[in-house]
């Protein structure tokens, strides 16, 4: 590292956003983190509070008594999740991400990659091979896709020379520790709640964690070259949908998916879910995982193809994954004492 | 020009129309009025789809009946304004129902090239001028506009124009009755014109023949007026005739100027003015037509939709009667409405752009012959066979023919040819076969078979085949060698494509030719009794020639040069037909010196000496026996499918015609080795006897090799790389195999696919690089450039083929590499070349899979998956966008396990284990791993595997959707 920066990371609580800001620190940036929980990122000083809090943002952003005003951000925090009051969803993608892009502007902040979904352009046919495509607020399925894909335009609107911005799309990130969703799949599938649709036969790509911090910090000086765009970011290695969660499920412990529903089942199913969750009482919510057992997000993501042409991605940030999937699979199944078959 | 009305359309296949409605608007029925000409865009209202509205203009010329208007497609000011100085002008003649809307495309792709297009619309139709008609045109009617008149309507306008511009090169196009139009007005101005394009058209209508039956139906009577202005039934049938490929935009923009009964009265007038029958008044003038056209001495090309219920075959016969000079494309797919189902105008387009290299604007008419031979390569195509192996020097100066070694084996009475296939086997000597030889070629000389007619040979595999072919050869005559492999449609079509004069064939042959209707003089194999000799028209029989020939002791051994004159060496021999695995198998020609090469190469390669005997496995190569001096013996098998050769089969074939060696195909041993337990110990003892095993058709792994030397222990296993077009290129033994295999290394450049080994003598193997894109360079590399890089293969020998049949544009693209101008064939074959400079083969360039990573040919991977246990055979298809796509291994499981198996997705455990295997020995990722019970292949040889079909399948698969079965 040529050049070091004072880089905000929000949301380094998460798996992610934490090895982010570690793996900044590593580089000798200076690096301050921005999320309600504390970071527990050594070598970082840390704010706590939320990216809808403008003194919190400001505080964040100013560097405090010891250290000049941040240049970067990466901002990863988000609500995630595939139910939840929609309100919640537009207070902290949106309207958090929208709080934390004017003050960074006004911070005199040159830099910003900015942490997306590649759902924010997905409207649930089959992806094969496609490039990223312009964020959809009104075709993205669901609150959080719909949310995501407003607060990357606003990030891409803000784009200026001065102002260099790059969203980064990860897509399905899995690796031991993930909660998100490696340990969701686990858990379901040791639960026997995991279904597969038709004959799990869809192509869709993934990416494990540890590429993915590499790619983000890749972006950094990837803004020197290119900005104003948006890249999907993958482990470029496609794999059909029912050997992926088989495969999680070993590597986690569990048994592979028995659970074999007809596409046309899961899709209604996933409607009907998706319906009714938003009444149940919390109580019902919280028996599982706290997450509805199937949306028509989810039914959608599980039968239909989704993998990206990761040419661009790999151009523009020149990097390439360390770690291709079956050592993924491999790691995995060390830290969970599972298998790989 | 054009078909139309109810049952007759039903019957000619075309796509049934409802029945026009009995009550018709009352104006439709009393008189058509006149009407000016106008601008397509201002009469619509809106510029049509593809038709740029500067392209269109309005011109008044003089014509027979005074001034009249036009409305003319013309790119000239939209060149001008471009600043381009053409290159030439294509003048353009629309048929019926059609208008210049049929050039939309050739306007757009010969203004990118710098020409210029003009193209009228004839009076009457399309926006140009109307006239008065009295009533709904009938053919008698006086006051019609007849094709005399249109003829000079289209001089006058065209004239008009061309003064325009400066003086330049001139070529002409047209389809339908503008096809007759363009080529009369071509000939009558060759001073003006360079050269003639003719899309579907038809010169002459022969007196006597019956009109095709859909045409006849819009002629008769009442059904006239009703079918082509009353209503737009004519109009609606001949669109239809285009299938899916019209879009709903290019269907308005043809109905455009028809849309009412008073804008179709030229629709009928021209249906009217078809010449039939001869006291027609337009009879005598049409039969004038076709007199200057044959007259027309400049380069022509015919491109020709053979799907078309009007245009048959016997129109192209005959314009190629009249046009010999002229390149012919058939685009077997296509029909009537062909410019709009194929790339015509950029095939034109490239055709001129051959004529006419460099493209300059020149005053002068082109020496058509000299540019021709500009743009051929000067072959050394060989007048004497080629190949060390040629027999002897001393012969340099008399050319060698396929028939020579027959003829040099005369007076043998050992063992020639033997046919398992009859109970009991047919056994032939030399003298024997050469005596049948002489006696047929004589007969047919004598019943006027001229030098280059096509003879279609409908005789199964054995000696009357081989009789039959030597005959044809040695009289002149152009063997149309179409096998029973193809399939009767593919059979068909390949036969209609070489549009023999003659058929010479067995029953079943001669009935399926009969019923097809192909023309042409018929003998049969067998006399027949005289019902059935009139039932399959046949004039004579093999049999009866054969009996009724001079004896050898009067004519002499073998045929005199002074009885019946040597070919010509650079004539056409034979024409072959490629498998059609890939689209309708195409027609190979092969001259007699190439067919003599190839006897050389292959007397040299079978080691022949005194004593070699060959059983032919794949019963085609039983022909080439007498061509290399060797025995030939045909076991008894099914011919089309080469599964069925046993091992008990094969073995007796051995025995009975104590063979040396065998030939067949991998799919014909695969068959032998599994029933190999069937022998008996002496059937197993004679194979002891075989010297060299050779295969065809396909590379043969090595497992099976190894499988063969057990069964033939004193046996050299060869497996030859070839095609049609190149029958044998390169070969290699089992040995070499294994060699081949330990020491390349992996990746790009070592053991990536199959090894064929190295050339034979006289073939030299370019490469052409495959860039990132998947598409071979123009560039040919040989030698140590060429080592460890993905192309695609182009040879040159002096035994390949001479060219495509009438497939001007395969032609041209298979043929135009210029290295050394020789001539040079691609392959369409891809792999590399090693440093050991082996060949290796990885798929067909259409197969090639293109990953981020970078092009990669199916070959490599299958190789590798092949040989795992459970799998007998794989697929690599790719699927996703061009320059990304994911690797899918596509796996047929072995016999053994396929009942167990679930199509679809594979198991994670053999997912597991093609990635890995496929990854360390090639780099590729593999994304999906899908299994299906049977692969869909070819039926020649079963081994063609169709990529295409497997990868739209898997496709399916990976999108998520149900994939059911390829």
């Amino acid at each position: 590292m040529t050049n070091p920066l004072h880089v905000l990371v929000t949301g380094a609580s998460g798996l992610l956003g934490s090895s982010v800001a570690r793996g900044l620190v590593e580089l000798g940036h200076t690096v301050t983190t921005l999320q309600r929980r504390p970071s527990g990122v050594d070598g970082a000083r840390d704010v706590q509070g939320s990216v809808t809090d403008a003194d919190a943002v400001g505080d964040a952003l100013s560097g405090g008594a010891e250290l000049p005003s941040v240049d970067a951000v990466i901002h990863l925090a988000a609500k995630v999740s595939m139910a939840g009051d929609p309100s919640e969803f537009d207070a902290i993608n949106i309207e958090g991400t929208r709080t934390l892009l004017t003050a960074a502007k006004q911070a005199g902040v040159t830099r910003w990659v900015h942490i997306s979904s590649p759902s924010v352009a997905h409207a649930g046919s089959a992806l094969m091979g496609d490039g990223a495509s312009p964020a959809s607020p009104t075709r993205a399925r669901g609150d959080y896709a719909r949310t995501k894909a407003a607060g990357e335009l606003l990030a891409l609107d803000a784009d200026a020379d001065d102002f260099r911005v790059l969203a980064l799309r990860p897509h399905l990130m899995f690796g031991p520790r993930d909660a998100q969703l490696t340990e969701r799949i686990i858990d379901r599938a040791r639960a026997g709640r995991m279904p597969i649709l038709g004959d799990g036969g869809a192509l869709v790509d993934m990416l494990y964690v540890e590429n993915a911090v590499d790619a983000i910090l890749a972006a950094l000086p990837a803004l020197e070259r290119v900005h104003g765009e948006a890249l999907v970011v993958t482990n470029g290695q496609p794999r059909m949908i029912g050997e992926l969660l088989s495969r999680l499920a070993l590597a986690g412990g569990a048994q592979p998916p028995a659970l074999r529903v007809p596409t046309g089942v899961g899709l209604s199913a996933g409607t009907a879910v998706e319906a009714i969750w938003t009444r149940l009482p919390q109580s019902a919510k919280d028996a599982g995982d706290g997450e509805p057992p199937l949306t028509r997000f989810l039914a959608e993501q599980l039968s239909t193809a989704h993998w990206f042409d990761q040419r661009r991605t790999r151009d523009v940030l020149r990097w390439t994954p360390r770690v291709s999937m079956e050592e993924g699979f491999e790691r995995l199944a060390a830290h969970y004492g599972g298998v790989t078959v | 020009m054009n078909p139309s009305a109810s049952s007759p359309i039903a019957r000619s296949g075309l796509p049934s129309l409802p029945t026009p409605r009995p009550a018709l608007p009352s104006s439709a029925r009393s008189g058509i009025p006149a009407a000016e000409a106008q601008l397509p865009h201002e009469a619509v209202g809106a510029p049509l789809d593809g038709l740029d509205p500067a392209w269109s203009r309005l011109l008044t010329v003089d014509t027979l009946d005074g001034p009249r208007t036009f409305h003319v497609l013309d790119t000239g000011p939209a060149l001008q304004e471009a600043g381009t100085s053409p290159v030439g002008t294509i003048v353009a003649a629309h048929g019926n129902p059609t208008w210049s809307y049929l050039w939309r495309h050739l306007a757009a792709e010969a203004l990118e090239r710098g020409w210029r297009v003009i193209a009228p619309d004839h009076l009457d139709m399309g926006f140009s001028e109307r006239l008065p008609h009295d009533r709904a045109p009938r053919p008698a009617d006086a006051g019609l506009r007849r094709i005399a008149d249109r003829v000079a309507d289209f001089d006058a306008v065209v004239t008009a124009l061309l003064a325009e511009g400066a003086s330049h090169r001139v070529v002409t196009i047209g389809h339908d009755w503008g096809g007759v139009m363009s080529l009369t007005w071509a000939a009558r101005n060759q001073e003006r014109v360079a050269a003639a394009i003719t899309l579907n058209t038809a010169v002459h209508q022969a007196a006597d023949k019956p009109l095709p039956a859909s045409l006849a139906a819009v002629l008769a009577g009442p059904a006239l007026p009703t079918s082509t202005v009353h209503t737009d039934l004519f109009l609606r049938a001949t669109l239809a005739l285009a299938g899916d490929s019209l879009t709903p935009a290019a269907r308005t923009g043809f109905r455009a100027p028809y849309l009412s009964a008073a804008r179709r009265g030229g629709i009928g007038g021209f249906v009217a003015d078809i010449p039939h029958p001869d006291t027609h008044p337009s009879y005598s003038e049409l039969v004038q037509l076709g007199e200057d056209i044959a007259g027309f001495r400049k380069p022509a090309l015919v491109l020709w939709g053979p799907k078309d219920p009007v245009f048959i075959e016997r129109f192209l016969r005959d314009l190629r009667q009249r046009l010999p000079q002229a390149d012919l494309h058939r685009f077997e797919k296509s029909g009537h409405m062909l410019s709009e189902q194929e790339d015509v105008h950029g095939v034109a387009l490239d055709w001129l752009a051959r004529q006419f290299p460099g493209g300059t604007v020149s005053d002068d008419t082109v020496d058509a012959t000299a540019a021709e031979a500009a743009a051929t390569p000067a072959d050394a195509a060989p007048t004497t066979a080629a190949g060390s192996g040629s027999a002897d020097s001393s012969a340099a100066s008399t050319p060698r023919y396929m028939f020579t070694a027959l003829e040099e084996n005369a007076a043998s009475d050992d063992l020639a040819s033997v046919d398992m296939s009859q109970n009991p086997p047919a056994k032939l000597t030399w003298r024997e076969v050469n005596d049948r030889v002489r006696a047929l070629a004589e007969g047919l000389h004598d019943r006027g078979l001229q030098p280059g007619d096509r003879v279609s040979m409908l005789v199964p595999p054995g000696n009357d085949l081989t009789i039959v072919l030597y005959a044809v050869l040695r009289a002149g005559g152009v063997a149309v060698v179409a096998d029973a492999g193809l399939g009767p449609k593919g059979m068909t079509r390949a036969v209609k494509a070489a549009d023999p004069q003659w058929i010479i064939g067995a029953v079943p042959g001669l009935t399926l030719s009969r019923v097809a209707g192909w023309p042409g003089r018929r003998i049969s194999v067998d006399a027949l009794g005289s019902a059935q000799r009139r039932l399959l028209a046949v004039e004579t029989s093999i049999e009866e020639l054969v009996a009724s020939g001079t004896p050898a002791s009067a004519s002499g051994t073998v045929v005199s040069p002074d009885r019946v004159p040597l070919p010509d060496p650079d004539a056409d021999a034979a024409i072959l037909f490629t498998s059609g695995s890939t689209g309708p198998a195409k027609g190979v020609r092969y001259t007699h010196a190439r067919m003599a090469a190839l006897m050389g190469v292959l007397r040299d390669f079978f080691q022949v000496r005194p004593g070699t005997s060959l059983v032919a496995g794949f019963a085609p190569f039983a022909l080439l026996g007498p061509g290399i001096s060797t025995v030939s013996i045909t076991p008894d098998m099914e011919v089309t499918k080469p599964r069925t050769l046993t091992a008990n089969a094969l073995a007796n074939a051995v025995i009975d015609g104590e063979a040396t060696m065998v030939f067949a195909s991998p799919a014909a041993y695969h068959n032998i080795v599994a029933t190999a337990d069937e022998l008996t110990s002496v059937q197993r003892e004679s194979l002891s006897r075989i010297t060299l095993a050779l295969s065809a058709g396909a590379p043969v792994p090595l497992a099976l090799m190894d499988e063969l030397a057990k069964l033939f222990p004193n046996a050299a296993i060869r497996s030859p790389y070839g095609m049609t077009e190149g029958l044998l290129l390169t070969d290699i033994e089992r040995a070499e195999v294994a060699d081949a295999l330990t020491d390349s290394d992996g990746g790009p450049g070592g053991a990536q696919g199959v090894c064929v080994g190295c050339p034979v003598d006289g073939v030299r193997v370019a490469l052409a690089p495959i860039d990132a894109s998947g598409t071979p360079s123009e560039e040919l590399l040989e030698g140590a450039e060429a080592r460890g890089i993905l192309g695609e293969f182009v040879v040159h020998a002096a035994h390949s083929k001479a060219g495509y049949d009438r497939l001007w544009k395969t032609d041209r693209e298979s043929a135009r590499d210029t290295l050394d101008g020789l001539l040079w064939h691609r392959t369409n074959d891809i792999g590399h070349i090693d440093a050991a400079g082996r060949v290796w083969l990885e798929g067909r360039v259409q197969h090639l899979i293109t990953p981020p990573a970078g092009p990669l040919g199916p070959g490599g991977p299958e190789a590798v998956v092949d040989t795992l246990p459970h799998v007998y055979r794989s697929a690599a298809v790719g699927v996703g966008p061009s320059g990304t796509q994911a690797l899918v291994i596509v796996v047929e499981p072995s016999a053994d396990v396929a009942a167990q198996v679930k199509e679809g997705p594979a198991s994670l455990a053999l997912s597991s284990l093609v990635r890995d295997i496929v990854a360390e020995r090639t780099g590729a990722d593999v994304a999906a791993v899908l299994v299906t019970k049977t692969f869909p292949t070819d039926i020649r040889h079963n081994s063609k595997i169709d990529r295409t079909r497997l990868a739209r399948w898997a496709e399916r698969a990976l999108a998520g959707g149900k994939a059911g079965t390829p």
